[in-house]
């Protein structure tokens, strides 16, 4: 067995293994517990969670496993540690919400922890094969938690389209590696990068890139592949949103981010084209369609996809810089979108009932005041307005977009990012200047918890910013 | 000293201001000390606001801020004669350093004093009637809710103009200048519920614009042929600029002519001479202290020191003086003319102030600087006393201004009748009288004037302007005192003469009216008159005008006297004698009647030159300029379309998975395109 | 062209023979049979009797279940297959790696009995 270990250089892994083994054990854990079995699952799945997370701080960086086909780097281990974090929170914040809508069936730890697995796994991932593999783990638990509430017309609905638009999306990107294969005799990304340095790329090889690109963008929602996200964001039980929002976006924007820089150093030209089309893309149709918008859940889903865009902005930058701006914005993204959605999770009228209509948040500032406040201060920051840390964020993609020439793209991202501020903007006047409408009851106090930390982040990021910069930095550097 | 005198109005104001307000009350109350430190006046105002919370009907404001800014102006008005009476016999140019000011790059303007006579000669007009008008405002505005307010301006204005005519160069100049413009706005608009009194103030405030836009002018003017704004260097500077030419409005003209144009442009408008004197007869709406303080006594003579106090270069600049000589003599004739049919007793005085202020302006084009100030001090006597003599009537007649409704009010208010007779008889000119002195003055140096047909035709016209004068004073003085009663019984009840608070401030100004000519005559134009003036007036060498007019023929000496008689006679035989008469010659002569009486239609033709266009430019550039363009493509515009694209990208969200999918591949089949066909790669 | 691809010729000349027989054969059936449609020919076919209900109704979904549990031992049986063959080769490498996936698997089939799903009831 140690030979096992050795020989494939398993040891590298060690975290992703221990995830999976805690999965595995939870689900047996669980099915032989039966009654009493969703506390304890859900708390030891947290627990997994923070372990797994030491292990990666701890861990030695820059090692290789399975025949390089995982990558334990530095720009790995701060992207998995985001992760960790935001499946987590989205396992803190759902322990409520499941409870009271009778959805506390232990299977739901477990499918985040496998999901979590098939994310780390995508983050690490340094060859087409083990992409597809993480990215097949991480959605099939995907689709399920999204129609987990399954007798809900409308979870289920989430779960459907997420599963068939999946599938396509997945059938695209693995045309897309086959022809990378094809064009390029491997699938490793240093192999594909060596086979890419000398010469010019060929039409096919492009065809594979745009392929492969596409399923990428569906991950992180970018337009035009985005169609799936407000629809599986609004039926999908919120915590499940919430997780939606945050871990899967880290990890598939790692893999983005890696698989374009790693492989394609050579075709830099081609895949930035086609990022800054998708990124614009993505920036307006998230600030546009979201004023639209009157189901908050809704809502917040055109703002990750718009806030995707931003973050591609850094990603069609390129070099150390655009990366760096790529890590801390989906960083920020990640903590100001967990306190959103912890928000939302707060809406909850006299009854008990879960309101999720932006109307409901009317005169929020005279019933609970904190609560408004922090809001408040999250729309502020999604919006982008100093001193909150989402100004830093878009400050950093929009510099490094400067930085290498693209000045239109970091125009375009500054206009957007105004329309974009007027639906944020919209939520704290209908806080704070409309008729009060009926007062929630206190939130759950994990809610209450993830709320606080996140208007602390975003409002005490401007004081200290210097450790997130220097993760940042040190990520973007040890990716060139 | 001389910081007392200028800053003490500015306590006041600042205190009254503040303090008299709701804040200062609201503040008072919290510290609700009994037996405060400012005395009994507070005790007062705690009186009086208890009253109020008692819900009585007669809610005016503590009573304290008129006290104090009173006192405070008679202490800096009793400084002023001092220093009056200090420069009186020979007086250095005293110049006092307040603060550093504006230095940008060759440009240094800074704040400080010029005391010499001619500003010596306007502290003791400025403060003697400024204190007098307080002392009366404390009776004529005790009625009044808003009196700390109205205390605040007044004390306000009289600091602005007490920097007009301490100021050492341009720039300070225009800033007291600008100062007074303000405060009278706010004054004639004080009562800002009545949309008359706005609407008045509004206008005096555009029309001083148009003066103000000259003056502006004038010292750019000044400060891009000379580099400085400082009174001394100018003049220094200016014989040097004698016969060269400037640029200006695509010709070129004479220098130092297009300089005196312009500033002389700022007195018109402050000075309400023709063609820019619409103003001064709507600014009436304001409380009559303000019309005799600001539109008599003080604020109107800007223009006039400004020229005095501009004397060197005026007299390098003969085609200016021309001009002005011309425009008062116009002024003067035009505004008697308007003076004889008015039936506002306010207006009346107010239409005798423009004209008399062109009588002022003639002085001072004829290069008779002594003259013509010395007109400017004895007219702040009489006029403020009419105008205070007026207010009084006003207010015994409950606010009744028009003198139709008038009559044999002299029974009621005797004191105030003799106070209104000696201001008219001043006014008028009769013999001994202050106005004889300076009045008379200015019509025989008109006549002296040598050779300049302008001259001449001054002459003609201010002597029939006397004429006119002294009918249309009489005419007020038997309208109102005399003849039979066409009052309003109701009116007529309440008829009271005035508190001893408004009646003291009568009795000195008429001792004014009657002796200030006869006392300083000596020091303006008599003998005295060279060492008085000193160096504050200068005039050119060869202008001896002043000294001229004690050749001046009998018959001119007589000519403003005999004027006088028979405007006084005609008066008393239309009003008195037969008084059928005036309107059966103002229904033959209806034509004239009419213009006289629309004062000349200038104000309808200023509406159809400039307000309508203006309007109609406004309402074109709010409507279609502003709404249509800037909000149609800008704000409204831009979130329309917003919103128009926000509906189509909604409607893209169709909920069908095939939807979804097309564009999926809508998008892959687009990229791949793009880099078939347009791509670089 | 890359020596790659080579490898994949065999793959390709399979693919087309294939596509050519079923071709072939639907062809040959639709030119050489004889055709005379009638009213009782066109209707649908069930076991001689006249057709009960609509073809397009509602199945237990406990079938799909069954169907996908079986699937995942189908695919199990498809990797043990090349697995057993080539045990030599690959080693105590392969021989631990497909341990693990049997394992995985185990605990699979262990929560699908867990939970009933293998009873019809």
């Amino acid at each position: 067995m140690t030979e096992f270990l050795t020989s494939t250089g398993a040891v590298a892994a060690f975290p992703e293994i221990t995830l999976a083994l805690s999965a595995l054990a939870l689900l047996m854990a669980g099915v032989f517990l039966k009654r009493t079995a969703y506390d304890l699952v859900n708390g030891l799945a947290i627990l997994a969670l923070a372990g797994v997370a030491v292990m990666v701080f701890l861990a030695d960086t820059r090692a290789t496993a399975f025949n390089g086909a995982f990558l334990a780097d530095e720009f790995a281990r701060v992207m998995k540690l985001l992760a960790l974090l935001g499946a987590a929170v989205a396992l803190i914040l759902s322990t409520s919400y499941m409870k009271a809508h009778k959805l506390n069936h232990f299977e739901y730890p477990v499918l985040v922890l496998l999901a979590t697995t098939g994310m780390m796994l995508m983050i690490s991932a340094n060859d087409l094969v083990s992409v597809y593999l993480g990215l097949e783990l991480q959605s099939l638990a995907l689709y399920v938690i999204a129609a987990f509430d399954r007798d809900n017309a409308k979870s289920s609905e989430a779960g459907l389209k997420y599963f068939v638009l999946g599938a396509l999306s997945s059938g695209m990107l693995l045309y897309g590696a086959s022809m990378i294969y094809g064009f390029t005799g491997t699938t490793s990304f240093p192999g594909i990068a060596a086979a890419l340095a000398n010469g010019e790329a060929s039409l096919g090889l492009i065809f594979g890139l745009v392929f492969l690109i596409a399923g990428f963008a569906f991950k992180v929602s970018a337009v035009p592949f985005h169609m799936w996200t407000p629809d599986v964001y609004e039926g999908a039980p919120t915590p499940v949103t919430a997780f939606f929002a945050a871990a899967p976006k880290i990890a598939a924007m790692a893999l983005f981010t890696r698989a374009m820089v790693a492989p394609f150093p050579s075709m830099t030209a081609e895949w930035q084209q086609i990022i800054v089309f998708i990124s614009i893309a993505s920036m307006a149709l998230g600030s546009f369609a979201a004023i639209g918008q009157t189901n908050i859940k809704r809502l917040l889903a055109y703002s990750s996809i718009g806030n995707v865009g931003f973050a591609l902005v850094g990603l069609a930058a390129g070099g150390e810089e655009g990366v760096k701006g790529v890590v801390l914005y989906m960083a920020i993204y990640l903590l100001t979108t967990l306190g959103s959605f912890a928000c939302v999770l707060a809406m909850r009228n006299a009854s008990g009932q879960q309101l999720e209509d932006v109307k409901d948040l009317a005169g929020l500032a005279r019933s609970n005041k904190l609560l408004a406040f922090v809001f408040a201060m999250l729309m502020f920051s999604l919006a982008g307005i100093p001193p909150l840390a989402g100004f830093f964020a878009k400050y950093f993609v929009f510099m490094a977009a400067v930085k290498s020439g693209l000045w239109a793209l970091a125009v375009i991202g500054v206009v957007t990012s105004v329309v974009g501020a007027f639906y944020y903007l919209r939520i704290v006047k209908v806080i704070y200047f409309d008729e009060p409408a009926a007062p929630f009851i206190p939130a759950a106090p994990e809610v209450k918890w993830v709320i606080a930390l996140s208007g602390v982040f975003t409002l005490g990021f401007v004081l200290f910013p210097g450790p997130l910069l220097a993760l940042a930095q040190a990520a973007a550097r040890s990716l060139f | 000293m001389y910081y007392l005198i200028v800053f003490l109005p500015l306590l006041g104001a600042i205190i009254a201001g503040l303090a008299g307000t709701s804040l200062g009350t609201a503040l008072r109350a919290s510290f609700a000390s009994p037996g405060g430190d400012t005395g009994h006046h507070h005790d007062a105002g705690h009186a009086h606001a208890a009253h109020d919370d008692h819900g009585h009907d007669h809610h005016h404001g503590p009573m304290w801020p008129a006290y104090l800014t009173t006192s405070l102006l008679f202490v800096s008005a009793i400084l002023s004669w001092f220093a009056f009476v200090g420069v009186l016999h020979g007086a250095e140019t005293v110049k006092v350093p307040v603060l550093s000011w504006i230095h940008s790059g060759t440009l240094s303007a800074d704040w400080s004093f010029r005391i010499d006579t001619l500003t010596a000669t306007m502290l003791v007009v400025v403060n003697t009637v400024s204190a007098l008008v307080h002392l009366y405002s404390i009776g004529y505005m005790s009625h009044d809710e808003h009196q700390p307010r109205f205390f605040a301006y007044l004390s306000l204005f009289t600091f602005a103009m007490l920097m007009l005519v301490t100021s050492d160069n341009l720039v300070q100049m225009f800033f007291g200048w600008e100062g007074v413009g303000l405060a009278s706005y706010l004054l004639i608009g004080f009562w800002y519920k009545k949309p008359t009194a706005s609407a008045a103030a509004i206008k005096a405030f555009v029309v001083n614009r148009v003066g103000d836009f000259g003056f502006a002018l004038g010292i750019f003017a000044c400060f891009a042929v000379f580099g400085t704004v400082e009174f001394d260097a100018l003049f220094a500077a200016a014989p040097s600029a004698v016969g060269k030419t400037i640029h200006f409005l695509g010709g070129d003209f004479d220098t130092l002519t297009v300089i005196c144009l312009l500033l002389f442009m700022g007195a018109m408008g402050k000075s309400a001479q023709f063609l820019l004197h619409t103003w001064l007869p709507d600014a009436m709406e304001g409380p009559t202290p303000v019309s005799a303080l600001i539109h008599a006594a003080t604020m109107v003579t800007a223009g006039v020191f400004l020229v005095a106090r501009l004397s060197p270069l005026y007299e390098l600049a003969p085609n200016a003086q021309t001009f002005i000589v011309v425009i008062g003599a116009i002024t003067a004739f035009f505004a008697a003319t308007v003076g004889l049919v008015q039936n506002d007793i306010k207006r009346i005085i107010a239409y005798s102030t423009c004209s008399q202020l062109g009588y002022m302006f003639v002085a001072m084009g004829l290069g008779a600087y002594g003259i013509g100030m010395f007109h400017l001090f004895t007219h702040a006597f009489f006029k403020a006393l009419l105008f205070l003599g007026s207010g009084s009537v006003i207010h015994a007649m409950s606010g009744e201004q028009d003198i139709r409704k008038m009559g044999a009010l002299r029974p009621y208010m005797n004191v105030t009748w003799i106070m209104m007779l000696i201001g008219t008889l001043a006014l008028t000119g009769f013999p001994f009288t202050a106005g004889y002195f300076s009045k008379d003055a200015i019509l025989e140096a008109a006549f002296m004037g040598e050779g300049n047909p302008a001259h001449l035709f001054a002459f003609s016209l201010l002597l029939i302007g006397a004429f006119f004068t002294s009918f249309y004073s009489w005419r007020l003085m038997f309208m109102t005192f005399h003849g039979t009663s066409r009052a309003d019984q109701h009116a007529l009840e309440h008829a009271h003469e005035s508190p001893q608070v408004m009646l003291v401030p009568l009795y000195v100004l008429a001792i004014g009216a009657l002796v200030a000519g006869i006392v300083f005559a000596p020091f303006f134009i008599g003998h005295h008159e060279g060492e008085f003036w000193g160096s504050a007036l200068f005039r050119a060498a060869g202008n001896e005008i002043v000294h001229a007019i004690h050749d001046a023929p009998k018959l001119v000496v007589w000519a403003p006297t005999i004027a006088m008689a028979l405007g006084f006679g005609l008066s008393w035989l239309l009003y008195i004698k037969w008084p059928d008469i005036p309107a059966r010659i103002a229904a033959q002569h209806e034509p004239l009647y009419k213009f006289l009486l629309n004062k000349w239609y200038v104000d309808e033709l200023y509406d159809f030159l400039f307000v309508r266009p203006a309007m109609r430019l406004g309402h074109f550039l709010w409507k279609s300029g502003d709404g249509k363009v800037i909000d149609g493509l800008g704000p409204d515009g831009v979130s329309a379309r917003v919103v128009d694209i926000t509906n189509r990208v909604v409607a893209l969200q169709s909920g069908y998975v095939y939807h979804y999918a097309f564009a999926m591949l809508i998008g892959v089949a687009a990229l791949i395109t793009w880099f078939m066909f347009g791509g670089a790669h | 062209m890359p020596e790659l691809l080579k490898d994949y010729l065999p793959i390709v000349i399979f693919m087309g023979v294939c596509a050519a027989i079923g071709i072939a054969l639907m062809a040959s059936s639709f030119i050489l049979a004889v055709r005379k449609p009638d009213p009782e020919k066109l209707s649908a076919y069930e076991c001689g009797f006249a057709a009960f209900d609509d073809a397009r109704m509602k199945f237990d979904v406990r079938f799909y279940l069954v169907s996908i549990l079986f699937i995942i031992f189908d695919l199990e049986v498809a990797f043990l297959f090349p697995w057993a063959i080539s045990l030599k080769e690959v080693g105590l490498l392969g021989f631990w790696s497909m341990m693990t996936f049997l394992g995985v698997l185990t605990i699979g089939f262990i929560y699908e009995w867990r939970k009933g799903a293998l009873e019809w009831d």
